[in-house]
């Protein structure tokens, strides 16, 4: 074998302080490395059990690769015994391990090859933290994001995340040199010395190599039981060394005019390190909140403009309210912080905007950190509400617990008269077999709060299992008029460590458990837990404890695991599929079913509903069946049988059905049978390249595509409203002349008939009552096509002109129906009410174009429905070029083609909704020919067609 | 540099094709540098190659190509008597292996170029020896195959995964393997002049098969043509897709401007000809070709279709990639290309330098450095 190189390749520095059973594991995973040529140097600081000894045999036993050094007294941090190990290291690299922890096999070998490959000072890789109290070692991995891939850095400057975030110094590798050139140590009698010294050697470095792979494990033991007041005293005061350790990373930063990473790490101290205190001020009296508040803002104070600006809605209050030490406002608000859905404050309306609090309005820029109107908190219902709830006492008495609270009514949400009823409830947070309700006796209406106050007899209702369910959540339903809204009790100033335990006598026996211990959760929330209190209880559990890892325990868990799984494969997509295939396909068919789904089950709408209710219409002996997606089916008709998609009744509906009507596509991959005719409706008229002209299709491999082929073979017929879609559509999904329907869209029929001049559509009618629509102002419909990021999902939805501005321009005598993508909520401020309505969520959109009296979209394929009606097209088409550059392409230039103005600008577009007269008058020709074009055959008679030629006049089928 | 044993062990010593070919010529490669080499197949070749007289050594376990892997039976589990049965016939083969490697002097390397084989490596006796695991494709298209799996399983324990690219390695890493490297393949060929680069001539050499994308190419050839009159697209090679692309040639009306040149022996006269190469895969692994069309001066028009082409051509260095499928892309490139002699020149020149990068002699010292680095 060839010669070893004479130094150590790396330095693996294992500090270790009291820690003697864990010590000899750390070391193990660095001599099991499968880079031999490692070193390692256990620096003991002075630890007063038998760590020492134990680091001197580890020396003992391998005298060639470990050392064992001991500082002569403690110093009480990690800093000073690495800085110590850093001095007799002899390796060309130095790594840092606590003895509780270990490295990865392949840490060091990866490690040293991106460090020699690039030639880089520092390589950082993906530390995880294990947490071995939890039952299968979860693991979460620390700043993932950072290390997805490979890179170097010239400059931590390049990506300030890394020197923000990752502030470890253990899952790095330094070459000796340069820390020794750069005089790089941990400060001593500090906390937080990791912050400075990672910080230090960031900026000192000339490269830095980011890996991917896994080096360090961090084990941490997650603090179960609840934190003491002492303890997050401690906390606070902890506070003054993380800044002091800030304040001296700011003096390098300024040194070296890295003002970008300054204000950076900012911007992480404001949104991460001060959430940390935070979350302890509700628990802490007003001397300890003071004192906090003192410390950060001295600090914060000085931060940039920028740095605020950078902020989210509820961080923003939270600063501002902590430096003005409003607890009263900042409480509710660090609930939030910590839930984010969570409405804390009774909020306040103030022209046409909603805030936090009234307080502070009549400072501009108070009101604009306090205005939540973006929230959309104002656009919700009672039941879509999960409000604060706080607990305002808590006592025990024997097996009895009284808790009391108030709920928080935002925006007077519950009127002073609502029948208010409301019940607590118990729930384990594993997997409950059982919950216990317990009624809570008259909640109080107090304008701002629902006061509500129980006395619940835990100790003789509560029967827990024990083991299986250790901890309990309670939750409160409020009910106000029927609508029922579900909180969790904020803890807060209560004190529960004073309080009594509760005697609790579990099903399994008090040899597992014999008391329940209140606890705050992470949230801040209300929990018990189960405890052992006698010493009956305490070896009963000990020993339950031991046999559940025995083996009979193995087996049963591995015999329920098993069942689990087993049942998982029998209603697995895979198992399903077969099942249909070899069974449910060789079932007779039902003569008369035809299943119906529109967009993959979303809706009752389109063409399907059109065919459906012509059907109906004309009483045809039928078995309909309507498939719909989701829990529940909102809006499908009563009369027919509804299936869940991909649901055994789906398949079996699908399987046996005599007709498949459709606007998009049943699943791919179940086969249909010759017997049945899949009338394929589709869904619009294509601008945007599609099926097999579409790039992502044609990138395809050829199997690939040979199976999506046959999923399109299925189609027995393909409706089409004019030679445009038989040109592009039929053409891109290859779907032979034989099989077109030249019919039209039959969702159209009504479009056609209103142009005709046929009577007001009743459903459009009963839309505009509901929807609250004034008959005397004209109706705008903006309803652009999706936007998708590049990851192909669907982007939020924003308003490409400023709505308030629409509805101050166009609000008196105009209101605009917007319509996203059903995905996309929107929230409109108070201030639109009334002239700017969300119709996102309405399934049809016919009904909607009807009601139009102009239509406003970019490049929806609604834009071939609506001109069917003759009426106005405005194509505000303000990113035409990112649309048309995307890599799908589209079928003709809609610049040169659109029958209607295409503004650019939010104000071309204003210009010309101001002057709509015109724009009618100006493209009626145009319209025209495009109606002709792209719509030729829809003539008001699509659904009528299609159900003669296939069900016949008397409407039997054939 | 110390001298080693070296075994490569693939499912053949020398079927034709890319992993075939890097074989034959890595092994001659490390011998010429007095390294004693071993190259061991798992069955005999379905198209052999000639080797003629290899300066290494070459072994074949099975005369006949073994049967696949029963499916264990659900109930019987690993007891499967026909599984035992394979097992047993596997373990057989395997101790010809391990006789082998007993018989290397410590220190030795084994280089596993295929997953297949590594069923194989994974039984026998290694002890002493370095075990390199190679997976020869993008991660994408193993991830697609039934080697996905396999290579996780087998290969999760070798002192080194070589995957072609740096993002390659990225992505398996990902997948939770920690022994990733990369290496990337030699050039197969050193040409001697580069291109004039004065042919109206686009390039384009490979099987006519779906793909290759010949298909995509021509759509958007036929935008490109039209903008640049006077330009050929000769494209090289023969396959199952021939009749269907010349069909689909007349019917965009493109006959005057494409040239079906067939199969042709000669890659770096053909490259020589012509002064922009295209590719337009659908799928690729370390797209050898572009590596070619470089080292001979020639630019390259392609779609990041895959780490290894991101890794071969420089966007806008020495070359110019357009996003996978996007074919009004790859036309504007190949427009930006064959309208500007300037940019030919000079990404032309680019090219010839960074294809150095994957010179035969630089790709042996990375293996030979990874060698000893493995035996650190």
């Amino acid at each position: 074998m060839s010669t070893v190189a004479p130094e150590p390749d790396v330095s693996v520095v294992v500090i270790v302080y009291n820690d003697e059973e864990r010590l000899p594991t750390a070391v193990g995973s660095v001599l099991e490395q499968t880079l031999r040529n490692v070193e390692v140097i256990i620096a003991d600081d002075c630890s007063t059990d038998g760590s020492y000894e134990v680091a001197q045999a580890l020396a003992a036993a391998h005298p060639d690769k470990v050392r064992a050094i001991r500082l002569p007294e403690n110093s009480g941090g990690c800093g000073e015994p690495r800085n110590q190990g850093v001095k007799v290291a002899r390796g060309r690299y130095v790594m840092f391990l606590d003895s509780d922890d270990t490295l990865e096999r392949n840490a060091c070998r990866n490690m040293v090859e991106a460090a020699d490959r690039t030639d880089a000072d520092l390589v950082s890789a993906l530390c995880v933290r294990v947490h071995t109290d939890s039952r299968h070692d979860k693991r979460v991995q620390w700043y993932p994001w950072l290390y997805r891939e490979t890179r170097t850095l010239d400059s931590v400057a390049e990506l300030p995340d890394l020197f923000v975030f990752d502030t470890l110094s253990t899952n790095k590798c330094y070459r000796r040199d340069f820390l020794l050139g750069n005089d790089l140590a941990f400060p001593r009698g500090i906390h937080y010395e990791d912050l400075l010294f990672s910080a230090q050697a960031y900026l000192a470095a000339r490269r830095i190599t980011l890996i991917p792979n896994t080096v360090y494990f961090w084990n941490v033991v997650q603090k179960t039981s609840v934190k003491s007041i002492s303890n997050r005293r401690n906390e606070i005061s902890n506070f003054a060394d993380r800044v002091e350790i800030h304040r001296r990373i700011d003096a390098i930063l300024d040194r070296q005019g890295q003002d970008e990473l300054k204000l950076r790490k900012d911007i992480k101290f404001l949104k991460h390190d001060l959430v940390l205190y935070l979350r302890e001020l509700p628990f802490l009296d007003d001397d300890y909140r003071h004192r906090f508040a003192e410390l950060a803002r001295d600090y914060v104070q000085d931060f940039p403009e920028a740095a605020y600006a950078e902020l989210d809605r509820v961080h923003a209050i939270c600063a501002q309210l902590l430096l003005r030490e409003d607890w009263t406002d900042l409480m509710p608000a660090i609930d939030t912080l910590l839930n984010r859905n969570k409405i804390s404050a009774p909020l306040t309306e103030r022209d046409g905007r909603i805030y936090w609090t009234d307080r502070y309005l009549d400072d501009d820029e108070m009101r604009s950190v306090l205005d939540v109107t973006t929230l959309g908190y104002h656009a919700k219902q009672l039941n879509q509400m999960y409000l604060r709830n706080r607990l305002t006492e808590y006592t025990a008495r024997g097996g009895d617990v009284v808790l009391a609270g108030e709920v928080v009514n935002p925006l007077h949400t519950i009127a002073p008269g609502a029948k208010l009823t409301a019940e607590l409830e118990f729930r384990a947070r594993r997997r409950s077999l059982q919950t216990f309700t317990f009624p809570v006796p008259a909640p109080r209406h107090q304008g701002d709060v629902i006061a509500w106050r129980a006395e619940v007899p835990l100790a003789r209702r509560l029967r827990p299992l024990g083991i299986v369910d250790d901890v309990w959540d309670v939750r409160l339903h409020l009910t106000a008029d029927g609508k029922r809204t579900t909180s969790r009790l904020t803890v807060g100033a209560v004190d529960l460590e004073h309080a009594d335990d509760v005697p609790v006598r579990p099903r399994l026996t008090r040899l597992m458990a014999d008391r329940l211990e209140a606890q705050v959760s992470a949230k801040g929330h209300l929990a018990f837990r189960l405890t052992q209190h006698s010493r009956l209880a305490r070896t009963g559990r000990a020993a339950v404890e031991r046999n559940l890892h025995g083996r009979p325990a193995r087996a049963a868990k591995g015999a329920y695991r098993r069942l689990r799984a087993l049942r998982r494969d029998l209603n697995s997509g895979t198992r399903k599929l077969q099942v249909y295939e070899r069974m449910l396909t060789r079932l007779p068919v039902r003569k008369g079913t035809v299943v119906f789904e529109s967009h993959l089950g979303k809706q009752y709408s389109d063409s399907p509903r059109a065919i459906y209710e012509e059907l109906r219409r004309r009483g045809a002996p039928i078995t309909p069946i309507w498939s719909y997606a989701g829990e529940r089916p909102e809006g499908f008709p009563k009369d027919a049988e509804l299936v869940r998609r991909w649901s055994w009744g789906y398949l079996k509906a699908l399987a046996q059905a005599e007709y498949w009507i459709d606007n998009q596509g049943f699943p791919l991959r179940l086969t249909k049978r010759p017997e049945t005719t899949y009338i394929q409706t589709w869904h619009g008229s294509a601008l945007k390249r599609m099926g097999f002209d579409e790039p992502g299709l044609r990138m395809l491999s050829e199997p690939e595509q040979r199976s999506y082929q046959q999923a399109l073979d299925r189609f027995d017929h393909f409706v089409v409203r004019s030679e445009h879609d038989v040109r592009t559509l039929a053409r891109a999904y290859r779907i032979p002349e034989h099989k077109l329907l030249r019919t039209g869209y039959p969702r159209n029929d009504a479009l056609v008939r209103a142009r005709q001049g046929a009577a007001s559509n009743p459903e459009a009618q009963r839309l505009a009552e509901r929807l609250g629509i004034d008959p005397d102002r004209r109706v705008l419909l903006y309803a652009p096509t999706f936007r998708a990021g590049s990851d192909g999902r669907v982007k939020d939805f924003e308003f490409p002109f400023d709505v308030e501005d629409f509805a101050a321009r166009f609000g008196d005598d105009c209101t605009l129906l917007v319509r996203a993508h059903y995905l996309n909520r929107l929230t409109l401020p108070p201030s639109v009410a009334g002239s700017v309505i969300d119709v996102s969520a309405e399934p049809d959109i016919t009904p909607l174009m009807l009601l139009a009296d102009a239509l406003i979209t970019d490049y929806s394929s609604v834009m071939f429905d609506y001109a069917l009606l003759q009426r106005p097209i405005v194509f505000y088409v303000h990113d035409w070029e990112e649309y048309a550059q995307d890599t799908r392409g589209t079928y003709f230039d809609l610049l040169s083609e659109a029958p209607g103005p295409v503004p650019r600008t939010a104000e071309e577009l204003f210009d010309v909704l101001g002057d709509l007269g015109t724009v009618g008058a100006v493209h009626e020709a145009r319209l025209k020919e495009f109606v002709d074009k792209y719509g030729e055959y829809d003539r008001g008679d699509a659904a009528a067609q299609i159900v003669d030629r296939f069900f016949g006049p008397a409407g039997e089928a054939r | 540099m110390t001298q080693r044993d070296i075994f490569f062990v693939a499912n053949e010593v020398n079927e034709l094709g890319g992993v075939g070919r890097w074989q034959t010529q890595m092994a001659r490669l490390l011998a010429d540098r007095g390294h004693r080499v071993t190259v061991v197949g798992i069955a005999p070749a379905h198209h052999p190659m000639d080797l003629g007289e290899p300066p290494f050594r070459t072994e074949t376990l099975y005369a006949r190509r073994p049967p696949g892997r029963p499916r264990a039976r659900r109930l019987l589990g690993p007891a499967d008597p026909a599984v035992r049965r394979h097992e047993a016939h596997m373990r057989t083969a395997a101790a010809r292996l391990t006789t082998l490697f007993r018989a290397a002097r410590p220190g030795a390397v084994i280089i596993v170029a295929q997953v297949w084989a590594m069923e194989w490596v994974a039984l026998a006796d290694t002890a002493g020896h370095r075990v390199i695991g190679m997976t020869h494709e993008s991660f994408e298209t193993c991830r697609k195959s039934s080697r996905f799996a396999r290579v996780k399983k087998y290969f999760k324990d070798v002192d080194r995964l070589l995957a072609l690219t740096q993002e390659d390695a990225d992505r398996w890493v990902g997948e939770g393997l920690n022994n990733l490297g990369f290496m990337p393949n030699p050039l197969p060929i050193v040409p001697d002049t580069p291109s004039q680069r004065t042919e109206k001539v686009v390039a384009s050499i490979g099987r006519l098969s779906h793909e290759k994308g010949v298909d995509l190419l021509l759509d958007a050839w036929a935008e490109a043509a039209q903008r640049q009159p006077g330009w050929t697209l000769r494209i090289y090679g023969k396959g199952e897709a021939e009749a269907e692309l010349r069909q689909r040639c007349a019917d965009l009306g493109l006959e005057d401007s494409v040239d079906f040149a067939g199969q042709t022996d000669d890659v770096p006269g053909a490259l020589r000809a012509s002064s922009v190469f295209v590719q337009s895969s659908r799928g690729e692994g370390f797209p050898l070709v572009l590596l070619e069309a470089m080292a001979c001066g020639v630019p390259c028009v392609a779609f990041d279709c895959a780490p290894g082409v991101r890794e071969i051509v420089g966007h806008e260095e020495d070359g110019l990639l357009a996003r996978p499928g996007n074919t009004f892309e790859l036309a504007r490139h190949l427009v930006r290309l064959m309208s500007d002699e300037q940019l030919r020149d000079s990404m032309g020149e680019q090219a010839l330098r960074s294809a150095r990068r994957f010179d035969p002699e630089t790709i042996t010292d990375r293996w030979e450095e990874l060698f000893d680095f493995l035996e650190r």
